[in-house]
């Protein structure tokens, strides 16, 4: 996360350790929210009224963390993700760690793609002033 | 002084158990916020009673309507940092047997009494999420247990509302959110006057303690729900009803 606005890395960082009751320290960009850090369902919910009050922004459903794709029939069998709702994820979160999910591609697995670097990636693109 | 600090959003504040609530969480140091739906005169006695004018604010809303819903929360939180408890209260009855029942007294029953619960969930538990915490308490009714002739339309709502709670309390118990909801019997109030004119003393013959509730005793049991002992409690469905609910007769 050096390489981001030092003012996003740090209120995320405050905003993920107030949400999911973990010390900063554990807070790096390779954290998994669901693996490393604990986070339910809900917590994403928690995590996204945040950003949007501290940093003062919309962030429409299912943009930072999809959530109804995963229940389209079209996109997922049997708990897998099928091919077309990889694209489509893929598609929403161009910078996760796909290389490993790739590997059992499974609702139950999706969780791990969601990391801290992941939303600073998210902000610093929503936040960039062309996007404004 | 319970409640010092809280803030409280009391809705249908300005008659019966909802009067009563709003004096409780005053005295017990809280800001309190009450709705009330038309009579503007009423709600401005209400706070006049409490005799503390600065901690106790009426706001006109009509709990049916969702934006009506927003704009009140969103004013609150304009002007306070917290939302701490939220106690679902308004609700109305339009009795009459399910046959001749109106499609019009269905449909307002159903939206004020669980449509308006739905809409101050809602615009409150997103604060509640994010400040790491809060009480919701529902207003329910006996009724929903034990149904009641020519009640459908209110014994449906009080018994969503029931099914609302539990299943709300467990989406949010993670976020220290707890909601249950208390369900009276019959209380000293103008909504149960009917019935209470009509059947007297059978309906007194119902219940074990042998008498109504007054509303300053279901107050007394929402503000221990709302308070730090009830901690521990969430999803739970409370009867206040002197052991109405117990089906046994004297």
């Amino acid at each position: 996360m050096q390489n981001y606005n030092p003012e996003i890395v740090k209120n995320v960082k405050v905003i993920i350790s107030q949400a999911l009751k973990v010390d900063e320290s554990k807070v790096t960009p390779h954290s998994s929210l669901v693996k490393d850090l604990g986070a339910e369902s809900i917590d994403f919910l928690d995590i996204v009224f945040r950003l949007e009050k501290t940093f003062k922004i919309k962030i429409p459903k299912g943009e930072l963390f999809p959530e109804k794709l995963l229940t389209d029939a079209r996109f997922v069998k049997e708990g897998k993700i099928m091919p077309a709702g990889l694209e489509e994820l893929q598609k929403k979160i161009p910078d996760a760690d796909w290389a490993e999910f790739l590997k059992n591609p499974t609702i139950a697995n999706l969780g791990d793609i969601f990391t801290v670097g992941m939303i600073v990636d998210y902000l610093s693109e929503k936040l960039a002033p062309a996007n404004k | 002084m319970r409640f010092k600090s809280k803030v409280v959003l009391v809705t249908g504040g300005s008659r019966g158990i909802g009067t009563a609530l709003v004096r409780r969480f005053v005295e017990e140091g809280a800001r309190v916020y009450f709705t009330y739906l038309s009579s503007k005169a009423q709600a401005a006695e209400v706070v006049r009673l409490t005799g503390k004018p600065h901690q106790i604010f009426a706001l006109a809303c009509d709990v049916r309507k969702k934006k009506d819903v927003q704009k009140i929360v969103d004013e609150i939180l304009e002007k306070e940092s917290s939302l701490d408890i939220l106690i679902n209260n308004a609700g109305i009855i339009r009795d009459g047997l399910f046959l001749t029942m109106s499609d019009e007294d269905w449909s307002d029953v159903m939206e004020t009494n669980l449509g308006g619960v739905y809409h101050f969930c809602k615009a409150v538990s997103k604060q509640m999420v994010t400040q790491g915490g809060g009480k919701i308490i529902n207003i329910s009714s006996v009724i929903a247990e034990l149904g009641s002739c020519g009640q459908v339309n209110y014994a449906a709502s009080k018994g969503a509302i029931n099914a609302f709670t539990r299943s709300l309390a467990a989406e949010l118990a993670s976020k220290k959110v707890t909601v249950n909801a208390l369900a009276p019997g019959m209380v000293n109030t103008r909504m149960s006057s009917a019935a209470r004119a009509a059947f007297g003393d059978k309906i007194k013959d119902r219940i074990p303690l042998g008498d109504f509730a007054e509303p300053e005793e279901i107050a007394s049991v929402v503000a221990f729900l709302a308070s730090e002992d009830a901690r521990y409690i969430t999803g739970q469905i409370i009867a206040v009803d002197g052991g109405l609910s117990l089906l046994c007769r004297r």
